[in-house]
């Protein structure tokens, strides 16, 4: 009962985001908060489910920029009136170090993952544009961040890519902290050579393959927390 | 007044002759060969027909309702009907306005002889020389010096010291008559007998994609032949920054290779304009080059990587003279090679062709110039301050990443225009042939068709519902949805000729960059789009983009028709102004000075304006008032 009036609320959210529609995006926050359902929950099932799908149509070329404009607006519209009310223990999933590599300076394609990250719940460290090769690993152990994502527009500045990748290997760095790269240069072949961990074709599957490296790196940990649960659990 | 006839002028043409009363313009123009555009053969849909009436309004049919679909009121009153649907039952004067005439030969290449006055750097004078007798003991060098000065004026020579090593045996085996080659200050040959009028050079327009290359008398300016070629460095890169990339990844040994790559495709341009206009490669004194700035590097050897990376440092901002056989350029062992100023790292000498071209340093209106290309470079300003960006537009207007794009050639469609009420389609293609593909201004028009027509909405995406209205709407195997504009039946390869869903994508992204430069750049100058005088459209493809289909796509700032003024590619024009004349050279030289670069990327303005103008035309209609009116009309509520 409590859970299908939480539902309709989810919904509407999620509507609202993929339809951008800031009204009915405000409306659904101000519902949250007057049903008392938990704020974090509406953001994750509600708003960042509207982004997914988004990001799914994005990805099928059915959305491009405009739409995702007017659904980003919508989603800060009920991020605005919703963040206040998170309890911060709730807020992080997770720490990722984004920033364009050095020599390049394009950056609207990095400020959509930073978006994406943002709602899906990751706290983002954001290095900017033409981000030194060792600022990328200084700032990930000064953060304690398990992942960098770097991206560039521009083939010439792939080899940025490239050195952040060795400096990870002479810091023996390599596999305890993750990297992903994407932007319209970088592809799956230069991925492999250059031996990251992940490549993001698009905003969306950056997002997901963030994911997905996060969790590979917490799994061993998960797991156990797991086991241990389900053991009390069943006891 | 019964069985009256009526005397129609078309102007500009000037044509004229007698109809029964009633006779529709479009009828009479056809009688006097005087072609006004149309693309659905006069049936009022496609309203590609506008003409203006200049005299003569007394006797018109009043505008039916397809003409109130595609003229707007202040059109109206101007004076513009679709001629296809207007009836006459006075004598008339017809305008129509250039962009109703249709293109003559779409694949013609542009004016080739240039509107400037030889003064080149390059000259030869025929000499009669007195030889030295025991009473009057002259060098060879003073016999020669002497004579240039008193017969021809000219002071300060110096005679090279490879002229000098055979100069007196040609003196002497020419009987003392000869004909001094003058590069700037120095002799740098001696030729037996009067061969002053045989003195040519060589401007090359080295495009990334596409060279072309201009044989040229230098004592007239005028070209004696022509060549073309595809850039050969194409095997080694699609663009100039993965070429670039190439080079930092394979050294000094790549550098060469893509240097020698394009030497040797212009030494074939010569070779072949020298076989037409039988003309020695001696005889070519003087070359000249225009083209972005990689490709100076890369033709130049230039190590290019840095100006790759940010902050875009270009090496040589000056032009540059090379001894053309140090390039390995086939031409007079003595010829000089000139490269054009560059303004940045991604404004080049073909910029500085443009703004050459619109003689934007001595322009007192403020003037916009709009170069579109992989990269487009927008200027604005006057002759007090000139400023000007590069936005990475990418190749989707040139019809790569296009699903059936392609480059202007036989058969590309050129023309498109959507019924909005049978949704049906009506195209023109190039030279008429069957269609292939779609060429760049096909793609500016396209869009804006579908829009007009309802069948993408502003955010550029398809709707769904027009499926159900049309078999022209499907829906393709990646689940996208696109638009048939001709049949597989209709079309000279064995598929329809769709433009998809991704398509509108790719043309979106490479708009938004071109209007989000244009809007920053106004904004930094402290001006507004009404503060435009006159916008100028250069790029290969900038002469056949309609001028009213790009401002319904918002490609660049609302503007009056009247105002945008198309100038083609302007790379070839600067590059032979450039060949023929010393004052052209220092003309580009103190555009090279004086115009500033701005770098779009650290703007904070740039990212919302690029997502705002990814809108078709843009999410800001407040300064879209004719398209919004437009969409009006056709029952599009913006
Ligand atoms: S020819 Fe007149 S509207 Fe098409």
């Amino acid at each position: 009962m409590d859970d299908d009036k939480n539902t309709k609320v989810f919904e509407k959210l999620t509507q609202a985001v993929i339809t951008g529609d800031c009204a009915m995006a405000e409306e659904g926050a101000n519902d949250v908060l007057n049903k008392g359902i938990p704020p974090y929950d509406a953001v994750i099932n509600g708003l960042a489910e509207g982004m997914k799908v988004v990001g799914e149509k994005y990805e099928k070329k059915e959305y491009f920029l405009p739409e995702m404009l007017l659904s980003a607006d919508a989603m800060y519209a009920g991020l605005n009136i919703l963040t206040p009310h998170i309890k911060s223990e709730d807020k992080q999933k997770g720490k990722v170090i984004l920033g364009v590599v050095e020599g390049d300076i394009h950056d609207i394609g990095k400020n959509i993952v930073k978006t994406m990250l943002t709602v899906a719940g990751y706290e983002v460290i954001d290095l900017g544009k033409d981000v030194p090769v060792a600022e990328f690993i200084e700032k990930a152990k000064s953060e304690g961040a398990k992942v960098i994502a770097m991206s560039t527009l521009m083939t010439p500045t792939l080899m940025s890519m490239k050195a952040v990748e060795e400096k990870l290997k002479d810091e023996r760095l390599k596999g305890k902290v993750k990297t992903i790269i994407g932007g319209s240069a970088v592809s799956e072949t230069w991925r492999a050579n250059i031996g990251s961990d992940a490549f993001g074709a698009d905003a969306m599957e950056a997002v997901d393959k963030i994911k997905a490296l996060v969790s590979s790196i917490t799994a061993a940990a998960e797991a156990l927390k797991q086991e241990e649960k389900k053991t009390t659990d069943e006891k | 007044m019964k069985n009256s006839e009526i005397e129609i002028v078309f102007q500009p043409y000037g044509s004229r002759s007698k109809y029964p009363s009633g006779t529709i313009i479009m009828v009479a123009a056809k009688t006097l060969g005087v072609d006004i555009s149309s693309l659905c053969a006069g049936n009022g849909t496609c309203g590609k027909c506008k003409i203006r009436i200049q005299r003569g309004t007394e006797g018109i049919s009043s505008p039916t309702e397809k003409e109130l679909k595609h003229l707007s009121q202040k059109e109206l009153k101007a004076g513009f009907r679709l001629a296809c649907q207007t009836k006459l039952r006075s004598s008339a004067t017809i305008f129509v306005p250039e962009r109703s005439r249709v293109g003559k030969q779409r694949l013609q290449t542009e004016g080739l002889n240039v509107p400037v006055k030889p003064s080149p750097l390059v000259t030869k004078h025929y000499l009669e020389i007195t030889p030295p007798t025991l009473h009057n003991v002259r060098s060879d060098e003073d016999g020669l010096l002497d004579t240039l000065r008193i017969k021809h004026g000219l002071d300060n020579l110096r005679v090279d010291y490879e002229t000098a090593k055979t100069l007196p045996i040609k003196l002497r085996k020419a009987e003392w008559n000869v004909t001094a080659v003058v590069s700037e200050k120095r002799i740098i040959d001696i030729e037996h007998g009067d061969t002053s009028e045989r003195c040519f050079g060589f401007a090359v327009d080295i495009g990334s994609t596409k060279l072309a290359g201009f044989l040229m008398n230098l004592n007239t300016g005028h070209v004696v032949a022509v060549a073309a070629r595809m850039n050969p460095q194409i095997s080694l890169g699609e663009d100039v920054l993965s070429r670039i990339s190439h080079v930092m990844m394979h050294g000094l040994n790549a550098l060469r290779e893509l240097h020698e790559a394009v030497v040797s495709s212009i030494n074939e341009m010569i070779a072949e304009c020298c076989e037409k206009a039988n003309v020695g490669t001696g005889e070519i004194y003087e070359l000249n080059f225009v083209g972005n700035t990689a490709m100076q590097m890369l033709f130049l050897e230039i190590w290019p990587q840095y100006t790759a990376l940010s902050p875009y440092p270009p090496v040589l901002r000056r032009g540059i003279d090379v001894e053309a056989a140090q390039l390995g350029l086939t031409s007079h062992p003595r010829a000089n090679a000139h490269y054009v100023p560059v303004i940045g790292g991604f404004v080049g000498s073909d910029s500085v062709a443009d703004l050459m071209a619109i003689d934007m340093l001595n322009s007192e209106e403020i003037v916009m110039d709009i170069d579109i290309g992989t990269n487009t470079e927008i200027a604005v300003g006057n002759k007090d301050s000139i400023l000007i960006v590069s936005c990475a537009s990418g190749p989707a207007f040139e019809g790569m990443e296009i699903k059936h794009g392609m480059r202007a050639a036989t058969g590309a469609i050129e023309r498109i225009s959507v019924d909005p009420d049978s949704l049906e389609t009506h195209y023109r293609t190039i030279e008429d042939a069957p269609p292939v593909g779609i060429c760049g201004s096909g793609l500016v028009e396209a869009p804006a068709e579908l829009l007009k027509a309802g069948i993408i909405n502003m955010t550029g995406r398809f709707n769904k519902e027009m499926a159900k209205k049309t078999d022209r709407v499907r829906t393709t195997p990646e689940g996208w949805l696109e638009y048939v504009i001709a049949s597989k039946e209709e079309s000279a390869t064995d598929s329809d000729i769709t433009i998809t869903q991704a398509d509108i994508r790719e043309l979106q992204k490479a708009k938004a960059a071109i209007r989000a430069g244009a809007e920053v750049l106004l904004r930094r100058m402290k001006l507004t789009k009404d503060d435009i005088t006159t916008l100028y459209v250069a790029g290969a493809f900038g002469n056949y983009i309609d001028a009213e289909s790009a401002r319904t796509i918002g490609l660049y700032p609302e503007l009056p028709l009247d105002h945008i003024k198309f100038v083609g590619n302007t790379a070839g024009t600067g590059s032979r102004m450039c060949l023929i004349s010393k004052q052209m050279r220092e003309y580009a030289e103190r555009i090279s000075e004086n115009v500033r670069y701005y770098e779009l990327a650290v703007d904070p303005d740039f990212q919302s304006e690029y997502i705002k103008a990814s809108f078709l035309p843009h999410q800001d209609m407040s300064r879209q008032p004719f398209v919004t009116e437009l969409l009006k009309r056709h029952g599009r509520v913006p």
